[in-house]
């Protein structure tokens, strides 16, 4: 982005390798752990085929409660919105929506993947106190 | 550095450089299959995005107590998740073939790695789900 020196384009983007690793790590994360909650919690679960944690308070409640379940949750929850963020601002983009590429837009769409981490920490922390029965 | 500095100088005497515009005739992906298939493929997002929502609304939900929490069976949302769950899929398709592109090892073959991609996705819902149904009741 910067053409005015070689100082500043010789030094490393780190903000930039930040979002890079978010967009993949995100994206890694979506394909490998999200179908398999869909299936088992919102179809296989509900339908009564099989037995699942969050179909009954208390084993919900003691799933949720363990330091290392709300660790992961908050992997597999706020992360992929760094990938679904860049995703959808370029599908608005590609969709002939120009004003996607702006700045605005940018604070929008990253923003709301950080309000969404916020807003999951928030969530996790306040639920079910961290517990280890 | 110095040539571009020449041709704006250059430029003060003849009209502005035109802007090269792509246009992008409304409904461009629908007109080729591979258009069609990238879309759908960026659009992926949409769904799961919606679906983790539910997920942390559900786990805030626990918070109502055991008189105020009831497990999610109506019918609109299990279509909702197989909905989901087949764009899920797509992303699950699309993205861990793309590992043999990204990663390269010298001497692994491009397929292999991707066969390692899709077997980890296996062996992590496999382990996702003994705990989803082992913890349950």
């Amino acid at each position: 982005m910067n053409h005015d020196g070689h100082a500043k384009n010789s030094r490393t983007a780190y903000t930039h390798l930040l979002w890079w690793f978010l967009f993949a790590q995100g994206g890694v994360i979506a394909a490998i752990l999200v179908p398999i909650h869909v299936l088992v919690q919102g179809i296989l679960g509900p339908l009564g085929i099989v037995r699942v944690v969050d179909r009954h308070y208390d084993t919900w409640i003691r799933i949720v409660g363990n330091p290392i379940v709300k660790l992961y949750l908050l992997v597999l929850i706020a992360v992929p919105f760094f990938h679904f963020a860049h995703r959808l601002r370029y599908l608005l983009v590609d969709l002939g929506v120009p004003a996607a590429r702006s700045v605005p837009a940018q604070v929008i769409f990253y923003g709301g993947a950080v309000v969404i981490t916020a807003v999951t920490i928030w969530v996790l922390l306040t639920t079910v106190p961290i517990s280890f029965g | 550095m110095k040539a571009l500095g020449g041709a704006e100088a250059a430029d003060s005497t003849h009209p502005p450089p035109r802007v090269y515009k792509p246009e992008m005739p409304r409904g461009w992906w629908l007109r080729q299959r591979h258009y069609f298939l990238y879309i759908i493929r960026e659009f992926t997002a949409l769904p799961m995005a919606l679906w983790l929502l539910w997920l942390l609304y559900e786990i805030q939900r626990a918070s109502n107590g055991p008189k105020g929490y009831y497990p999610p069976s109506s019918p609109a949302f299990i279509v909702f998740s197989i909905i989901v769950l087949a764009f899920a899929l797509y992303h699950t398709y699309t993205f861990l073939s793309l590992a043999g592109v990204i990663i390269h090892i010298k001497g692994v073959p491009s397929r292999l790695i991707v066969l390692s991609q899709f077997a980890a996705w296996l062996v992590a819902s496999a382990v996702i789900a003994a705990v989803l149904i082992g913890f349950a009741r």
